[in-house]
């Protein structure tokens, strides 16, 4: 095997890798805070795509795709919180019973309706923004300006949302409502308006990631079911809650794919992940970053 | 005063009463002059995983095709061309079938139980209709195939099945035809997992074999919801290969072509779709500068042509959906022409006599006249073929009635062209 080939081979599957974090971080950070799957995500990562495809060919063109992606992400994230305050907020404030299987029948629900208004709405077609950039070599890789666009813009975001998280009194107040929401509560938080703000940066992540990948992937009605699928997968490779779990995940996913699919045989590209999920929930059942809780 | 009042109003009851079942028993007198109108059923993919864009093109067709019925033809039985019978109109019933077996199976049924359809069509996805088909079968009800190939749909000699769209042997006639003109030997394949694409694979590999032709076939199968597909595609840059054939059907499609130019793959090696969706107006779309010099499998070209049927079809679909009418709409209208004249030879709705009416009878299409459904062999059984072509773009663009038709040497309009 030719070590140039090996490379771009391995250099394929990390950027897709990097790409992959951004789908499974949002799932993980409502997670964390809600204590809620919202099975939506996939749903919010394709409305994401079409913003982005929609202010693009109507409004900004395509050499400022840059000024859509933010409009595409906070677009996605107010409609996430409006479906937070709608949908999701009885959940938290009406003493519903068996809170899982509420939050797991409404977001399922969210998902069909969506899909379908999808195709009502933009019909069945496939949609494409222009690229946004040239190819690029990356090492001894070429690469689409569309998708090393995708891998830096998710770098960048992983890494704003980080900052936040770790420096910010906002991102304190989340880092509180995920350790102990009860303890939260007492010190003076504020939670059914953390928790709409949760949901909404969550799928606003979601729609980035659908709004970064639009020219790479094509924006359909089912473009999201790759995020769903994904997103999961990887949050139960590094841990659920876990946000380096995820990223570690994501890479993880991507290169055992790339990997796979040259060496043994595309057809079975997703069982690679698969297996690589339940290796490790048979070394490791809580993931590579989850941690065991008790419950009283 | 207050009991006299009530019987009035009881009067009054009664005679508006009687009044209104006389009319309704005239309107059902008039109504049973009229024969009740004969359900057609379209089960077709109109929303994902399938392919809801060929589903969309499918039902359109099929609404030109009732008009054609209903208006030109003047019903069934008693217009033009008919028998003894009342002239009879026809209405069509549409159920989705979202490309899924399961779906197609409980469509079907719905499409024959509940509305009562007397013949079916507008398959698209093979793994759909190789599903309904032996429901087809055990119903009795003739089910044509409008645009899913795979051998298996008439080779299984299902009583009921008809198929009016090119096979795989055919396709794969085609472009190892093409292949063998232009002088190339090595072929890379990149197939999808379905019954389409593993067919394709197996026929093309199959021929190759048969005519012991001088070409090598690396075939790779990948799963159809992958959506990046660049290490594959890398792979085959490395082997450079003479020419790619992108068996993918939908955004697969679509993701082969864009993922190949990303990587400086196509159009350096020629490209093959392995069918008519370039011609859909969302291609140049997607793809841009990135989809010129991609050479695809049609089964129809606007320098064709086409039958007075077609022709009609043509101007009333233009005139109707301020379109182009393309392969998918023709064929489908010409499977609901094929239905209702095969019901004007058997002078019947009843489906055994439609599919009796089938095997004998020869039928006009878009295309030409005289199609017929023989009992024949393998994989020619209850089959008719429209003529298959090899086009290509050769600007950004260009629309696929300026595209130069490459293959079959008969009909050939260019030679193929590569990047300067």
């Amino acid at each position: 095997m030719d070590v140039t080939l090996l490379v771009q081979y391995g250099l394929a599957g990390l950027v897709i890798g990097v790409i992959y974090c951004l789908m499974a971080v949002g799932i993980t950070f409502i997670y964390s805070i809600m204590k809620m799957i919202n099975w939506a995500m996939g749903e919010f990562f394709m409305i994401g795509g079409y913003l982005q495809y929609l202010l693009i060919t109507g409004w900004l063109g395509s050499s400022r795709w840059y000024l859509a992606l933010p409009l595409a992400a906070v677009g996605a994230g107010l409609l996430g919180m409006l479906v937070q305050r709608v949908l999701l907020r009885p959940m938290f404030v009406g003493q519903v019973e068996r809170l899982d299987e509420y939050a797991t029948i409404v977001t399922i629900s969210l998902t069909v309706l969506l899909r379908n208004l999808a195709v009502v709405v933009f019909g069945p077609y496939q949609f494409s923004p222009a690229d946004y950039a040239p190819p690029v070599m990356l090492g001894p890789l070429p690469l689409n300006g569309s998708r090393f666009a995708a891998f830096v813009g998710t770098i960048v975001l992983l890494g704003v949302f980080a900052m936040v998280m770790r420096w910010t009194w906002f991102g304190r107040a989340l880092r509180a409502a995920a350790q102990n929401r009860l303890g939260a509560l007492c010190a003076g938080i504020n939670l059914p308006r953390l928790d709409m703000l949760a949901f909404g940066i969550g799928v606003g992540l979601a729609g980035a990631a659908g709004a970064l990948l639009a020219p790479v992937f094509l924006v359909f009605p089912q473009s999201g079911a790759l995020s769903t699928v994904k997103g999961f997968e990887i949050i139960v490779i590094g841990g659920l809650g876990s946000l380096p779990g995820s990223i570690v995940g994501g890479l993880l996913l991507g290169l055992v794919e790339s990997l796979g699919s040259v060496f043994v045989s595309p057809s079975f590209r997703d069982v690679y992940g698969f297996g690589l999920l339940l290796l490790i929930l048979v070394l490791r059942p809580t993931g590579l970053w989850g941690e065991r809780t008790r419950e009283a | 005063m207050k009991g006299g009042t009530e019987m009035g109003q009881r009067l009054v009851v009664t005679v508006v009463g009687g009044m209104l079942i006389a009319a309704l028993a005239a309107g059902g007198a008039v109504g049973s002059a009229a024969p009740a109108p004969v359900t057609l059923g379209v089960l077709t993919p109109l929303s994902p995983p399938g392919d809801p864009a060929a589903g969309q093109l499918i039902e359109r067709g099929a609404e030109l095709g009732i008009q054609y019925i209903n208006t030109v033809m003047g019903g069934l039985f008693g217009g033009k061309g008919g028998c003894a019978l009342p002239a009879t109109q026809v209405r069509l019933a549409v159920e989705d079938d979202s490309g899924l077996p399961e779906k197609a199976i409980a469509g079907f049924r719905r499409l024959v139980s509940e509305d009562h359809a007397v013949a079916v069509w507008g398959q698209f996805h093979s793994s759909a209709m190789l599903a309904a088909a032996p429901l087809a079968d055990q119903l009795g009800v003739p089910f044509i195939s409008t645009q899913a190939s795979a051998a298996d749909i008439t080779a299984k000699h299902f009583k009921a099945v008809f198929r009016t769209h090119p096979i795989d042997p055919d396709r794969a006639a085609a472009w190892l035809g093409w292949i063998q003109a232009q002088g190339w030997h090595k072929v890379a394949m990149l197939a999808e997992n379905t019954d389409y694409g593993i067919g394709l694979a197996e026929a093309t590999k199959s021929l190759i074999a048969a005519k012991k032709m001088n070409v090598t076939l690396d075939a790779v199968i990948f799963d159809r919801t992958s959506s990046d597909l660049t290490p594959q595609l890398l792979k085959f840059k490395a082997e450079k290969p003479d020419v790619l054939l992108n068996v993918g059907v939908g955004t697969p499609a679509y993701l082969i072509i864009k993922q190949a130019h990303d990587i400086g793959l196509f159009p350096q090696v020629p490209m093959l779709g392995s069918y008519d969706f370039p011609v859909r107006p969302e291609y140049w779309k997607n793809l841009g500068a990135a989809g010129n010099y991609l050479a695809f499998i049609s089964y129809y070209h606007p320098r064709m042509a086409l039958s007075p049927l077609g022709k009609w079809a043509a101007i009333e679909y233009a005139k109707r959906y301020k379109d182009v009418a393309i392969y998918s709409n023709l064929n489908s209208f010409g499977d609901a022409v094929i239905l209702a004249e095969a019901m004007n030879q058997a002078c019947s709705s009843d489906p055994t006599k439609i599919i009796a009416a089938l095997e004998r009878g020869r039928f006009d299409t878009w295309i030409g006249s005289g199609a017929t459904f023989p009992r024949g062999a393998g994989v020619y059984w209850h089959q008719w073929s429209p003529p298959m072509v090899i086009l290509q773009f050769t600007q950004t663009d260009e629309t696929y009635d300026q595209a130069p038709i490459l293959y079959p040497t008969a009909m050939k309009t260019g030679t193929y062209t590569g990047p300067h």
